[in-house]
This record gives structure tokens, sequence and C-alpha cells, in this order.
């Protein structure tokens, strides 16, 4: 007799409930085959029937007894179904099927049984903030006062800058020929024009090594066919020596996080760099778990990553703070001022924190930048993406990032310095599937650009969204070869089509940047036109400044 | 009807006349029947546009000085001369005028144009020629051009013809301005001269002979038409070598659709690849880059299966002390092999009947798979089957000698592994007759007298030399030491442990007591007996005292949760006695026990039986630590290597612990004789009870009399071949090996790895792992 214990985990605990056709079944394994959780498992049931008929040779009983097989759920704390889908995908019957619970129960029994936080990836589920983004429209058409611009035909210039942009006092020029030349040894710091779309920082160890290198191609081809200047931030897990030894090394954004991985291999390979890298990026923080610092779960820290980390087989977490760190000003000194000097002063070199009540004074500190060394300003919101988090992290912590990107551009503006340091912002950009749409506004916000990194993902395939489904990154089992570094898993990574699709929905969304600036009759970045926006909701408008419309 | 020519002055009393009244004059003289218009404009616009005569006779327009848009909306019909250049728009939307401009054209010349034509006969602005187009019931539209023109013209073009002829133009860096055909989806433009930054949508392509035709005999018209014939002879170079001229023509719709860039493939190995020298991870891991299905077989499936028959101990053996495997006995009575399966037990204890017929607990009925399901099974009579299997006694076949001292169950098990494997043992035992606690102690209620005889007896026939009455001295023990080449201590424990309490004295010891009653002695206990301990000891003499009858009232105390087995502590309290805990005695009197706590138990007599520890006497102190306890390793071996120490002398446990002890023992004997390294003892995993598949068992089915059948089988293949039948890929098959052995082996070529043959293997034989 099997004991039921009403205390133990139910399926009907469990967050998605596979449903299963034992009569569409035959039984051909591919579901099981192909699930990377162990959420499904052959098994055996028993059937009995019992039949009893009263005819002319009297009261007639006969017994019907047999064991088949079947697909069933696992019910386990640990191995769980996501709701994935790839069951539903493999079967040739449609005989497996997988529907939410809607019970939100899981959490409560998964921490009651291991006493264990909720760890998982993705990005927020809740959905409480709504889109502040969608409430806004790009309403400022250019209607018989301005020519309109044609988004297909026309050309656009839609670079915007990474680096420190001082201030036109302390612009010296000569007048030569009748031409303004810069002043010689005026040690101007480094500027550079890029692409406002910037593939956000995923590491080596979150990602798989195929998920990684599709991206770092995606961004070579977008820069040397397609001739769009994006740029791709490594994320902090180590980068591999031969591509910091390449002249590929010129699209990478390179971080230094808390933990500093990899870093001693990036010293060694300085002398053999053919390019500098495209800039230098500090992560204080980010979006999906503000105050929280990397973690990588020690089933993803597999041999590669310990040895381009240089860390033994453990979970990792990195500080939540840089640990020599403990004000702005020393940031700034330690930080910024080492970057330079290591890659001497040829280099931008930017800060991201995650969004937070605090952002505007940093920015304002940072505007203060005496030495010229700040580069860039990356702000994170909260519906960024991540691939390892306490889900009360992703849930409850954080700052939307809407808001926040336009006090600290009105921040700079009020001291008419606007621009000087570029802000970045990033934290569910695209997260509604257009991308365009959220870069625009954020640009006509102030941002001088956006970061992505969860859309890429689910560019590449990623089966998870934010209404609970898969957000298995943290355990290494991504069923699509994206967040894994089981060698099995990631096989099924088509490095080419990945970064194919990357390409593409890049191009598709620079065309439909074009479509936004042509009607706004920009052939330029709007940054801070926030005239070009209006806004159906009245809170928001007041909020951000730009005109109520309804 | 050709009318009088009119002539149009549009300075008027010199006011300028203006488009509205001059558009005015002109519909009033066409519709007087005038044809020729003399207009000498003053800017007005429009002129020429969209006028026809009512007998579809020609219009013809000169005019100098026009203001925007002459001759837009022109129809068919309509020629028009302008003298000098004309400002933007010239010909918009033309659809059939013949508009003739003497110098420059304005912006947007020919915007629009479906039909006719339009000769210019010096330079257009910027976007001329944009969204020309051709409509097929009409002649497509014609611009024609002798300079050059300004930057995105022909934008958006879906049809018709332009010839741009860069007449003193030669030195410009682009004759089509920049951006040039932006969009251009249709219609041919003919360029003499340079062309920088022309469009994606179009293809520069060389003249062909058609083209040529169509130039000269155009050019004709056009130079004729502008009264410039003499550049005709400059503009008509068509040398392949030296000619200036090109076409423009828009690309398909299908050219369009192809992406004339290099594929990611192709930029990954030939750029990527080749700059980089492989992947940029290839110093750190191989990967092939090519991309898998989500099922698999071979090296690529996710997880793969193995039979791992007999890799896992089923709950019987795995809980089993001794290990004894009585899944396995289980299999052989299923295959008939009835002796082979009473036999085997022997070679893993001397007592199947006695320990594990009668006073073993049976922890292997305890975590029974088939307990899970309704009942265990029945090892009892299992064991008690085996009682009167005969050994036939083997030769000894070394020269080294073995001494054990103790005949209990230890000794006894370790002489009976060892004198089976052809070594000379002795045994030396203190009592009369060996078999330790099963002979002294036990109350025959627990194991029958006849029993245990017939095992002692069976142990006797092998041969081993024994001393009974012979308590091991100081002395003897030395010459044991030097004479014997190995010596195992097992003389179990003896010494009951009394606590110092105050008026212990009034204790009696449970293990004297028990031997006592055995042997016939009665105490007179009273009406009131508190026991001082609950293990399985303690309830031993709970039974005792029952058994010496006048008692009625029993207590067993501990200190702690009695570590005795539920089913001892049931029998003890089916009895009538009462178990409390936790008590600690403070003092014992005459009256009774006194607790730490307060409480008073009333007791006419107090049996203390808390455990009884071996006595070392013979030995010297270096066998022993501070506390005098035996010192030893984790092959069981004292700090003189040729000496073992096994059973209650190391710890107390149960019968099942001492008979395991003097099994492994007896394997380090051996290797310590045989100079070979010795080995802690190895235990297999139990099978995880989630492997066993109690659905293919119909539950409580008493008419199944045979034991056998009932026996899941836990970890230990029956051979049913269902992992074969029901493999999906076909990927198990069946290997015969020597001695009726056989072997379920998957093939990777063909295997998924789904897991079917582990998920529905009744045994859990198949294991599914994943694949590293």
């Amino acid at each position: 007799m099997t004991k039921v214990n009403i205390n133990s985990i139910s399926k009907d605990d469990l967050p998605w409930i596979v449903e299963y056709d034992s009569e569409k079944c035959m039984l051909c394994g591919h579901c099981v085959a192909a699930c990377s959780f162990d959420a499904i498992k052959v098994d055996v049931q028993k059937r009995k029937k019992v039949r009893a008929i009263s005819n002319e040779e009297g009261f007639q009983i006969d017994e019907d007894q047999k064991a088949i097989p079947v697909i069933r759920q696992v019910i386990d704390a640990n191995n769980f179904c996501r709701g994935c889908g790839i069951c539903t995908k493999v079967c040739p019957n449609g005989a497996i099927k997988i529907t939410r619970n809607r019970t939100e129960i899981f959490g409560t029994r998964y921490r009651a049984k291991t006493s264990q936080s909720v760890k998982r990836g993705g990005r927020s589920n809740l959905h409480t903030e709504g889109r502040t983004l969608d409430k806004i429209k790009v309403g400022r058409i250019s209607q018989m006062t301005d020519p309109s611009l044609d988004a297909l035909r026309h050309t656009f210039d839609l670079r915007t800058n990474l680096g420190r942009v001082v201030s036109p006092d302390n612009l010296n020029f000569d007048i030569e020929n009748g031409e303004l030349k810069e002043k010689p040894n005026q040690n101007l710091p480094v500027n550079t024009s890029i692409y406002p779309i910037m593939f956000s920082d995923m590491s080596i160890g979150a990602l798989s090594p195929r998920m990684w290198e599709a991206i770092a191609i995606a961004t070579a081809y977008l820069n040397e066919v397609k001739g769009i200047p994006i740029r791709m931030a490594t994320g902090e897990g180590g980068i591999p020596d031969k591509l910091l030894k390449s002249k590929y090394l010129k699209y990478m954004i390179l971080q230094i996080a808390s933990g500093h991985f990899g870093w001693n291999r990036i010293i060694n390979a300085m002398p053999y760099m053919q390019e500098d890298p495209a800039g230098i990026l500090i992560k204080i923080g980010q979006g999906a778990k503000p105050g929280d610092g990397g973690l990588l779960m020690a089933e993803k820290n597999v041999k590669l990553i310990q040895e381009i980390r240089g860390v033994p087989k453990a979970d990792l977490l990195s500080p939540p703070n840089h640990q020599g760190l403990y004000s702005i000003e020393e940031s700034v000194q330690k930080m910024f001022l080492s970057m330079n000097c290591a890659f001497k002063f040829k280099v931008p070199v930017a800060i991201k924190v995650a969004a937070s009540s605090t952002s505007v004074s940093v920015y304002n500190n940072l505007l203060r930048d005496p030495y010229n060394i700040v580069g860039g300003f990356f702000i994170d919101g909260l519906q960024g993406g991540t691939g390892a988090a306490h889900e009360i992290s992703l849930n409850h912590t954080g700052h939307p990032i809407v808001s926040k990107l336009r006090d600290c551009y009105l921040a700079a503006v009020h001291q008419g310095k606007q621009g000087q340091i570029p802000i970045f912002a990033g934290g569910g950009i695209g997260m509604n599937g257009n991308l365009a749409a959220d870069t625009f506004k954020m640009i006509c916000l102030g941002a001088n650009g956006v970061f992505i990194g969860k859309l890429i993902l689910q560019i590449a395939g990623c089966v998870g969204n934010d209404f609970g489904k898969c957000n298995g990154c943290n355990t290494g089992r991504c069923p699509v070869g994206i967040t894994t570094q089981n060698p099995k898993l990631m096989q099924r990574l088509d490095v080419d089509r990945v970064a194919e699709n990357i390409v593409n929905y890049i191009c598709a969304t620079d065309i439909e940047l074009k479509k936004l600036l042509a009607p706004v009759g920009n052939s330029t970045l709007p940054i801070g036109r926030s005239d070009a926006l209006v806004c159906v909701d009245r809170n928001v408008a007041n909020r951000l400044d730009i005109q109520y419309v309804c | 009807m050709n009318k009088e020519k009119l002539v149009i002055n549009t300075i008027e009393n010199e006011n300028r006349v203006s488009t509205q009244n001059l558009m005015q004059q002109i519909w009033d003289a066409i519709s007087d029947g005038c044809t020729e218009f003399d207009i000498n404009a003053c800017g007005q616009h429009n002129i020429g546009g969209s006028v026809w005569s009512k007998d579809g006779s020609d219009l013809n327009f000169y005019i100098k000085n026009p203001g925007q848009r002459v001759g837009a909306m022109g129809a068919k019909g309509t020629n028009i001369y302008v003298e000098g250049s004309a400002p933007a728009d010239t010909g918009w939307l033309n659809s059939g005028a013949k508009i003739v401009v003497n110098g420059d054209s304005g912006d947007t010349t020919g915007h629009c144009a479906a039909s006719g034509k339009i000769y210019i006969g010096g330079n257009v602005g910027t976007r001329s020629g944009a969204l020309m187009k051709k409509d097929p019931k009409f002649p497509a539209p014609e611009l024609w051009v002798l300079g050059s023109t300004g930057s995105f013209s022909f934008e958006f073009m879906g049809g018709g013809i332009a010839v741009i002829c860069g007449l003193d133009c030669e030195d410009m860096p682009s004759v089509l301005g920049d951006r040039a055909c932006v969009g251009m989806v249709g219609g041919i433009v003919y360029v003499r001269g340079n062309i920088k930054n022309l469009s994606d949508d179009v293809f520069l392509l060389d003249l062909d002979e058609n083209d040529i035709e169509f130039l000269k005999t155009g050019l004709k018209t056009c130079l004729t038409e502008l009264k410039k014939e003499e550049y005709y002879d400059k503009l008509c170079n068509f040398e392949p070598a030296t000619t200036p001229w090109h076409k423009i023509v828009a690309k398909t719709y299908e050219e369009r659709q192809k992406q004339n860039n290099i594929s990611l493939k192709t930029f990954r190995v030939n750029k990527w690849m080749e700059e980089i020298g492989g992947s940029i991870f290839s110093d750190l891991i191989t990967d092939d880059f090519q991309s898998h299905d989500l099922v698999q077989t071979g090296d690529a499936r996710l997880r793969k299966p193995s039979w791992k028959n007999y890799a896992y101990s089923a709950p019987c053996e795995y809980n089993c002390p001794i290990k004894i495997p009585t899944q396995k006995r289980f299999s052989m009575l299923r295959a008939g092999k009835i002796k082979e399966a009473l036999e085997l037990v022997l070679d893993y204890s001397p007592f199947p009947a006695s320990v594990c017929g009668q006073v073993c607990p049976n922890l292997c009925l305890n975590h029974c798979s088939r307990g899970n399901f309704d009942e265990p099974l029945d090892v009892k009579m299992l064991g008690s089957l085996s009682k009167d299997i005969k050994i036939e006694p083997v030769e000894i076949t070394h020269n080294e000698k073995i001494a054990i001292i103790g005949s209990g169950v230890a000794g006894i098990s370790a002489a009976w592994q060892l004198r089976r494997k052809g070594y000379y043992v002795e045994m030396y035992e203190s009592a009369d007759k060996i078999g330790g606690k099963l002979s002294q102690v036990i109350p025959e209620e627990r194991l029958h007298k006849e029993i245990l005889e017939t095992e002692l007896e069976r142990f006797k026939s092998i041969g081993v030399k024994i001393h009974t009455s012979t308590k091991v001295t100081p002395k003897l023990f030395k010459e044991i030491e030097s004479n014997f080449d190995a010596v195992i201590i097992a003389i179990g424990g003896h010494n009951p442990v009394v606590i110092p309490f105050e008026g212990y004295e009034r204790l009696i010891k449970g293990l004297n007591f028990l031997k006592d009653a055995k042997n016939g002695k009665k105490y007179n206990l009273g009406e009131k007996v508190v026991v001082i301990g609950a293990g399985n000891a303690a309830m031993d003499v709970i039974t005792e005292v029952y058994k010496q009858g006048g008692v009625k009232e029993v207590t067993a105390i501990d200190i702690r949760e009695p570590s005795a087995f539920e089913k001892e502590i049931k029998a003890a309290e089916k009895l009538g006695a009462k178990i409390m805990y936790p008590c600690f005695t403070q003092k014992i009197t005459e009256k009774g026990v006194y607790l730490k706590d307060g409480r008073f138990l009333e007791a006419d007599s107090v049996i203390i039986s808390v455990g009884d520890r071996p006595i070392f006497d013979f030995l010297n102190k270096d066998y022993l630590d501070e506390k005098s306890r035996i010192q030893f390793n984790e092959f069981m071996q004292t700090q003189n290597e040729k000496v073992f120490v096994i059973g209650d002398a190391i710890k107390p446990g149960l019968f099942t612990n001492a008979i395991a002890d003097g099994k492994h023992v007896s394997d380090n004997v051996i290797k310590f004789l045989s100079h070979e390294t010795l080995t802690p003892v190895k235990e297999k995993d139990l099978i995880p009870s989630k492997r066993i598949k109690s659905e293919y068992y119909e539950c409580y089915n008493s008419n199944c009399d045979n034991e056998q059948n009932r026996c899941m089988s836990c970890g230990y293949c029956r051979d049913c071949g269902l992992c074969k039948q029901s493999c999906p890929q076909n990927a198990i098959s069946r290997i015969e090996k020597e001695n009726g052995k056989y072997e379920y082996i998957s093939d990777p070529n063909k295997c998924i790895g789904c897991g079917i043959c582990a998920g529905l293997c009744p045994c859990g034989i198949w294991e599914i792992e994943w694949c590293q």
C-alpha cells in the first residue's frame, strides 16, 4: 500500500502539472529522454477491474489485474517540473502537456520542507509594477510642422557615445587655416561612438560557452558585416585568453565585479592584446538582485569555469560589494583611476549599479569627476534578469528603471552637465518583445543607450517566461543549452542559429528604431528629447515630466 | 483648329496677374479653340498643367520665367517649352505632357511623373525623379537631364526612364548627388559620369545594345528639343572601354529578399575562428559545434542505463549485520534450487535456525520491501529450514594455526569461517559448554534447546579443537600468543555493569540473574521488582522475572528512551511490565528506588541490566587503553598485529553483530596470514526503495503459499525480460554466459536514455544515470 503523508509535497503543490494521457502514449520514451529536470519518470501503474454478471450459469465474477507502464510526474522539492515544455515538444502523439498550477503554494512547501530560500533564474514574476514604458507613446509626430523622414530609405546616425564628455569650457581649440583644431596635450578623455543597445553583462558560467560565444560572434558580425557598432559587455566570469588576444576584443566591454574573477588572466594577456577593449564596466550591482552578489551554483561550476575563474568546485557567491570600496569617492579613486591606468586612459571606464533610491546622489557625485575618468553610468532596474538569485531578491527588491533614469538625467540637466557622463539603462528593456520601442523611449527620457540580457536569451531560444515558466537557469539544467554547463545540454544549442537570430533581431530593431526616429523627424538619437513622448497615465506623466494625454 | 497664338504678358498695369487669373485666361482661350500660348510669366505656378483641348489637338506653351510646377499634372497633347530655367516641381505628376526646359530645373523635377517626356537642358535639383512610375496603359515617363541631379534623386522610383547626361559634370564626384535611388523598385536610370553612394536597392550595370540604341535615338530627340545638337557626338560615346555611361536598375522583388551578407556560419568559420584560431574556448574544451536534437542516441544522450544486477543490497541483506543475501536465497528457491538455497546461509552464519529462526530481532524483516506493500517475508521460517543441513568437514590445507578465546557466537562464527576454509582452529572456553550467551543466558522460551544443540553439533562436526572449562590466564594467553599464528579474542561481555548509587550493594546483576535462571536457580524477588535499564537484555530479565512467579509489578526504568526493540518492549509490556523514562536513580534502599526528581518506586528487588563489560584480566596493559578498554583498529586488530578482537568484547551488540564480526575478522585473519593488506568491511549500498515496483504484485495474496513468489527480488534480476520487451528502441539484448549466468545489455547506439527499462524493472536492476 502506498503511504500518503499529508505533510509531504504532493502533485497539487508543484508549480506545474504534467498532464499525461496513457491512451495516447506509445511509450517511445522521448519525453523522459529529453526532460533535463528529471521531472518526469517512467513508472508502473497497477490497474484492476473486477466484473460481475449474473446469468444462466449463476453469478459470474471475473477479474483483470495488470500493471501498465506510464509516465509520471516526479514529486520532489528539487527535481520538479518547471514547465519548460520540452516533453510536449518531443511527444509525437500529443500525450503529454503541462499546465500551470494556479496556486502559489510551492514556495511555501519548499521553504517548509528544506529551510532553504527559493532560488531561481529569470526575472521578477510578480508583475505588480506594470510596464511604465507601455504607458508612454511616441506622440510628437512631424505632421506639417517639419518633414518626417522615411525610416526604411533614409540615412540615420544611430550612434551614441560611451566615455567621458568634457564641458565645452574645457575644450581648447586653435584656428588653423580657417579650421578648428584641438590644442595639443589637453589629455581629453577617450570617447567612443557605439550603438545605443548593448549586450548586457552575462558571465561565462551563467551562460554556456556556446551561448556566450554565440553572442560574441553576433557582436562581431553586426559590427563587421552589418556595420552596426554594437558592443558586448562580458560579465565577470573570466574571459577566454583567445578572445583577449584577438582583434575582436575591441567589441568587448570587460567587466570587473566584486569577485574579480578572471582578471589575473586579463592582466597577463595585456602585453598580447592586439586591440583595446571597447570599455571597462565596473559592476557594483544588478537590478535583478540589488545588494546581492553574483551567484553561481556548484552544479554549474564545472572544470572550464573553475579554470578561467581560478576557483575550486563550490557554490560561488560573489560578495555583494567590492571588498575595498566604502564610499563613492573611493570608488572613483580606486576603481575608475585604476582601470583608466590599466588601459592607459585609452578605454572608457563606466560603472554599473542597481537602480536605487540613492542613484541620483551617486550620479551627482560622479558628475563632479574632476579627473575626467568616469566614462559612463549604467543603471539596472528591477525587471532585470539573472542566471541565479534568491527569489525574494527577484520579486521584492529593486527600483524601477524609468523614473530613475529620468531623475538622473534631469539631475544632470539641472547642472547643465547632461551628456557629460553617458547614462545607460537596463532592466526589463524589451521585455514585452519590442526592444526598439523601449530603447527609443528611454533615449528620449535621457538615456544614451540601453543594455539587454534576458531578451538575448529569449532571442536565442530560451523557453522561459515571466509567468513562472522554466526559470531554471540556476540549476544548470537549461533545456535549450543556454544557461547550462552540461555538455550534452549545451549541444542542443546551435551557435550559428543563435548568432543569426541575435543579428536578425538587432537588424529588425534597427529598422524599428528608425521607424520611431523618422516620424519625430530625427536622423540622430533624440537623447533627452522628452517632448517626443506623451503619456496616458497622469501620475507617470507628472513623475517623468512629460506631457499627459488622453 | 488653330486660332492665332495667344500672347500673355503677366504684368498688367504694373500689377502681376495672379496664377488664378492667368489660368482663367488660358482656359478661356482653350475653350475658344486657341492652342498656342506665348506666356511671359512672372512666377505664376502650374502653367501648362492639367489642360486639354476639346478636339484633342495639341496645346503648345512657350514660357519665360515660370513659377513652380511647370507642366505639373500635364496631360497628353500638351507641349511646354521653357526658355531659361524653371523652379521646383517641373513636370510633377506629369501624365503625358512634353516639357522642355532650356536651362536648369529645380528640386523634385519629374516627381511622380507617370507618363510624358521631360527634357532639361541644365541641372535638376534634389529628389528629382522621385517616385516616377509606369502605368502599363500609358507610355512610360521619361526624364532627360543634360547636367546633373541633386541628392536623393530617383527615391522610391517605381518605373519610367531617366537619362542623366552629366554634361560638363565630368569633375563632379557624383552626377546623381548623394544617396540616389533609395527605395527604387522599378524603372531605369541611365547615367553618364561619376556616381557615389548609390543605394543598396539597385544594381549599377553596363549598357547593352538595346540601351545604346535607345539612347542614340533618344538623345537625338532630346538635343533637338533642347536645340543643343552639337553635343550629340560628345554624349554618344558608347565604346565599351571608355564609355562613361551606366545603367541603374532596381533589384527585383526576389533579389531584394536575398541576403547578400555572408551567413553566420561562414562568418564563424572563415572569419571568427580563423582570426582566433578556433573557438574562443578551444584551449579549454572541445566542441564540434554540431547542434543536437532533443532526443539522441549514443554519446549525445542525456542519460544512459546500466544493468546493475546485485550491485545493491536488498533491504533484507543490507539491514542484516551479517549481510545474509536473503533475496538470493528466495531466487534460488524460485529456481527450484532448494538445497543450494538452504546451504547458502551457512556460508554466512553457523546459526540460521538458532539466531535467524529464533532469537534474532530480524532487522531483515523490518525493512523488507514487501513489508511496505503488505507483509514482510517469513525469514524466520527460512532460517529454521536450514537447521538440519549438514556440512561436510574440510581438510586442513594451511599450516597456520589460529586460536580463538571464547566460544560465544562471535568466536564460533570466526572458527566456522576459518575452519571451513581449511585452517586449524583451537577454541578456549572458560565455561563447561560452548555457545556463550546462547547457551548460558537466553531463556529457553526464546531459544529451543534442541535447535541450539543441533547447530552446536553441526559446528563441532567441522573439526575445531575445543578446550572447555579452560579459563585463559595471563600465563596461558602468553602461551597461546606464542604458539599460534593468529589469535582472536571473542570473550563477550560477562562482567555486568553496576552503577555505584547509594545502596548499590542491594542490586541483583541482570546477567547473573539470567544465567542462574537458565540453570534452574529460583530467586525470591517479592511482589514488586524494579529493573534498572530498558535495553533488550533488560527485556529478557523482565521475561525471566515473570517466569520466576509471584511477581505483581515490574517496572523498568531508564535514563533515556529505551534502547530495546519495539517488539521486545511490547512483549514485556504484554506481561504487565511498565517502562518509565527518563528516570535518574538517586539511591536504593530496602523499600525501593528513589529517583533524583523525588519520585519513589517501591521495590522488593532491584535488578540492574545496563550492559555487560568484557573481562580482560588475561591481557597485559599494552593491549588496553587508560579506561581498560581494548584498543583495536578498523580491521579489529589489537596492538599486537596477530591478535584480533571481536564481538561484545569490543562493543555490546546483537547476536548477528557478533556473527558478522566473526565472519569479517576471519577474512582479515586470512589476509594477515597470507601477508595481504587488510581491508575494512565493505558494504554495498542499499537499493533505493523507489526502484522496487510493488505494482506487479497482488496485495495480501494469501493463496500464494510460496514465500519465494512474494519476494520482490530487490536489486536481484529475476530474468523476466520485461526490459528487453519494452525498450522502444529495441536496444536491449540478453547475453548468455557461462554456468547459466546471463547479462542484459543496452546498445548505446540505439538507446535514447529514456529509462523505460529502469522505470519498469520490477527489481530495480536497471539504473539510469546522467552521462558525464
